[in-house]
């Protein structure tokens, strides 16, 4: 009990403590990589009999995690494996997948849900090779009605690393009741009326905007949130990062966010805001909806460019609403944003053949169409499938919302940030950097030419 | 003194009818207006919890709820299994206090107490932990408490704090240090060893700083988010942040605010409630510490 004997073994027991974290530190790293090794040889005997689990890891809000619900009718079909799912809120979903793969407990089944897309987990050597699994199953795309151009997406130099489950559309949605209230007649569903253009939808935006100095009264015309800010230029046919990008595993060789025809996309859109003043500024839609809110949720703004999961919530909101064509911008093959959900198998998985089973099962015709439901209102890739989506939506003509979906999927791009490698730091970057451009204090002659230097910074690492 | 000056300040105040200070009176008024720019986010929370889905879209936003929506109080429990978030986060939140308490109590007592050589070193190693973001330590963490076949059970919540922490150890070491020598002679002569010294004279005297240590480590555990989201993966294990963050995480749907708000308002309870008892002993705890 004397002082220096307390002292040795607090030292001791630091010391032991640091040794174990660094031991256990270096023997993680090495079983994560025996335990990989030793899994192929298993699934390569077969899974015959032998009961196995698989994890599919997921977003926890209730449009993923429905996938629970069916697992029962799986594991009756597949009494030799288990589904387990593990989930974590979107803004940790990419934080925990890197400590569960770091810690060799790699889940089995999942998709790119975080901030993190596609290409980043290519590069990052995260992915199974599926393309022998699918040779090998005799997996073939037309018996789950998911068509080849989607297949293609998760395609690099020939080798398949995903199956597309989920594919969302960039869409028009208007609010029926300003409309009306401005007697306007409302914008087509045909992606073949030439007649809907870009300055079409300003005039008429023109016709719907009150600003006044009450903010209650102000409303706005339009809000062309068109995918992630560097995809925007493609809309009017300005391409900012080289064709090369698409087909080599999302590194760009060359970008061009300075080109004239960049910026002059660029400025057409900021003119919504600043020259025809039909669009809200960012802090506007802030104060009204919230940091992550949208306006036109709120009932202030007359037409909506955006995701088709704004369709989801569509049930609830308090105006009627409908669909409508993106109007054409000056692309003449790109005038909508794909953001198709692919089901990956991690290289680390340890039973990759159940878990690819366990996928299969989820684009049946059956289970997508179960799957609208039970998530409320998913778009499914299986076309067949999508027949039921189009009619799930309250008050909303089942064929606007067919013409719109096979117009977009037609006239569609997939997302860059599915494509692209260290999506999430080009990302955050834009975000940061065109916030001066947004509030109107800086101009884009300013802005771009740094843009275009962090991008390439940003893609070389 | 002070009485003497009240006194002295008395007669005159009344002999001019209680004439209003300007300057009280101008930090009076400061204080209520801040009072009530603080309470406005706690209104509104309070306020946004009794409104229906419809109205919790409204812009602009009604003060009052139209119709009182008594019922999003019990739909809470339907929509996360409410009653189980709470307990696990309760389960975890009281026992890391323990834990806190315990050891940082014991190894602080040990740096306050003791000198030797080395005793610096060793506090400064104990302090320069402080330095490591959780980020840095986060995988290696996992590789151990995985290796120990912890996940998925609450141990990596609660055992770490059994451990103490850089923190509260210097802040009880702090305190500590203030008690006077005489005491520990007095409990000496007694016959005291120095674990009895600990617990009858140091304990007893350190109600203050425990409280404050206590109530850190307690609203610490109750809002993390990160550790339990990674340690932890059945559901039925969840705790309350993580569930509260499922309901803003679609990246497709409008957050169900409403619901949100009632989830905020009774997770708020325990610390209101605990700040509420404690309140004197904190109190007094920043003062003598001197923490701001």
């Amino acid at each position: 009990m004397n002082n220096r004997n307390r002292k040795t073994s607090a030292l001791l027991l630091a010391a032991g403590l640091t040794a174990m974290a660094a031991l256990s530190g270096c023997s993680g790293g090495k079983s994560a990589g025996n335990v990989a090794e030793g899994n192929h040889g298993a699934a390569d005997s077969g899974g015959s009999g032998e009961q196995v689990t698989i994890t599919h890891y997921t977003i926890d809000s209730e449009d993923r995690t429905f996938i629970e619900k069916l697992i029962p009718d799986f594991e009756k079909e597949h009494p030799n494996i288990r589904v387990k799912v593990e989930k974590a809120p979107y803004e940790q979903f990419d934080s925990k997948l890197q400590t569960l793969i770091a810690g060799g407990k790699s889940p089995d089944v999942t998709s790119h849900y975080g901030y993190g897309g596609f290409a980043e987990y290519y590069n990052k050597d995260m992915l199974l090779d599926l393309t022998d699994l699918i040779k090998e199953d005799g997996f073939k795309q037309e018996d789950y009605h998911i068509p080849d151009n989607l297949m293609k997406i998760y395609t690099v130099k020939d080798r398949t690393y995903g199956i597309p489950v989920n594919m969302y559309v960039t869409l028009m949605l208007y609010n029926k009741d300003m409309f009306d209230a401005a007697k306007l007649s409302y914008p087509p569903s045909d992606y073949e009326d030439k007649s809907w253009t870009f300055d079409k939808m300003v005039e008429e935006a023109k016709k719907m905007t009150v600003v006044s100095d009450d903010i209650a009264k102000t409303q706005y015309g339009v809000d062309f949130t068109w995918a992630e800010r560097d995809m925007r230029p493609l809309y009017f046919g300005a391409e900012p990062y080289s064709e090369d990008t698409w087909s080599n595993g999302g590194v760009p060789s060359e970008t061009h966010f300075d080109s004239p025809g960049v910026i002059a996309a660029y400025q057409k859109l900021f003119d919504l805001i600043f020259k025809d003043k039909v669009s809200p500024t960012s802090e506007w839609s802030k104060s009204v909806a919230g940091q992550n809110g949208d306006p036109f949720v709120a009932g202030k703004i007359g037409m909506s460019i955006g995701g088709s999961w704004n369709l989801a919530g569509a049930n609830d909101f308090p105006f009627k609403i409908g669909v409508a064509a993106v109007p054409w911008g000056g692309n003449d093959k790109v005038r909508s944003t794909l953001f198709v959900d692919p089901l990956m198998i991690l290289k680390d998985s340890k039973h990759p053949k159940e878990a690819f089973e366990w996928i299969k099962y989820l684009v049946t015709t059956e289970v997508q169409e179960k799957s609208i439901e039970l998530s409320g209102g998913n778009p499914p890739v299986n076309t067949e499938a999508a027949e039921a989506y189009y009619k799930h939506f309250e008050g909303i003509d089942p064929q606007d919302v067919k013409k719109v979906y096979e117009g977009a999927v037609k006239y569609g791009f997939e997302s860059y940030n599915h494509l692209i490698t260290n999506y999430s730091q080009i990302n955050d970057m834009f975000i940061n950097e065109l916030q001066p451009v947004e509030t109107g204090h800086k101009t884009l002659e300013e802005v771009m030419p740094v843009i275009q230097k962090k991008v390439t910074e940003i893609i070389k690492r | 003194m002070s009485i003497v000056r009240t006194a002295n300040h008395r007669p005159a105040a009344s002999a001019h009818r209680r004439r209003i200070d300007p300057v009280k009176a101008a930090s009076f008024i400061t204080l209520l207006i801040t009072t009530f720019l603080m309470l406005l986010p706690l209104f509104f929370m309070v306020s946004t919890s009794l409104k229906s889905k419809k109205e919790m879209l409204k812009f602009p936003p009604t003060f009052l709820p139209e119709s009182w929506a008594w019922s999003n109080y019990r739909d809470i429990f339907d929509t996360l299994q409410f009653g189980t978030l709470y307990k696990n986060s309760l389960i975890i939140a009281v026992l890391t206090v323990i834990g806190t308490l315990i050891s940082s109590g014991l190894v602080a007592y040990g740096f306050a107490r003791f000198r030797g050589r080395g005793n610096q070193f060793l506090f400064v190693l104990v302090l320069s932990t402080m330095m490591l973001p959780y980020p840095a330590i986060m995988i290696p963490q996992f590789v151990l408490f995985s290796h120990m076949n912890w996940i998925d059970t609450f141990l990596p919540l609660i055992v770490p704090a059994f451990f103490g922490s850089a923190y509260n150890i210097f802040l009880l070491r702090q305190f500590f240090s203030t008690l006077p020598e005489e005491l520990f002679d007095a409990g000496r002569i007694d016959g005291c060893g120095e674990l009895r010294m600990w617990w009858t004279i140091a304990l007893p005297l350190s109600a203050p700083a425990l409280a404050t240590v206590a109530i850190f480590a307690f609203i610490y555990s109750w809002n993390d988010l990160l550790t339990p989201v990674l340690y932890l993966s059945s559901s039925e294990k969840f705790t309350l942040p993580v569930g509260m963050a499922s309901l803003t995480s679609s990246r497709f749907r409008i957050p169900p605010w409403h619901l949100l708000m009632v989830a905020s308002v009774l997770a708020m309870l325990p610390i209101v409630t605990l700040f509420a008892l404690a309140q004197k002993q904190f109190v007094e705890g920043i003062v003598l510490t001197g923490i701001k």
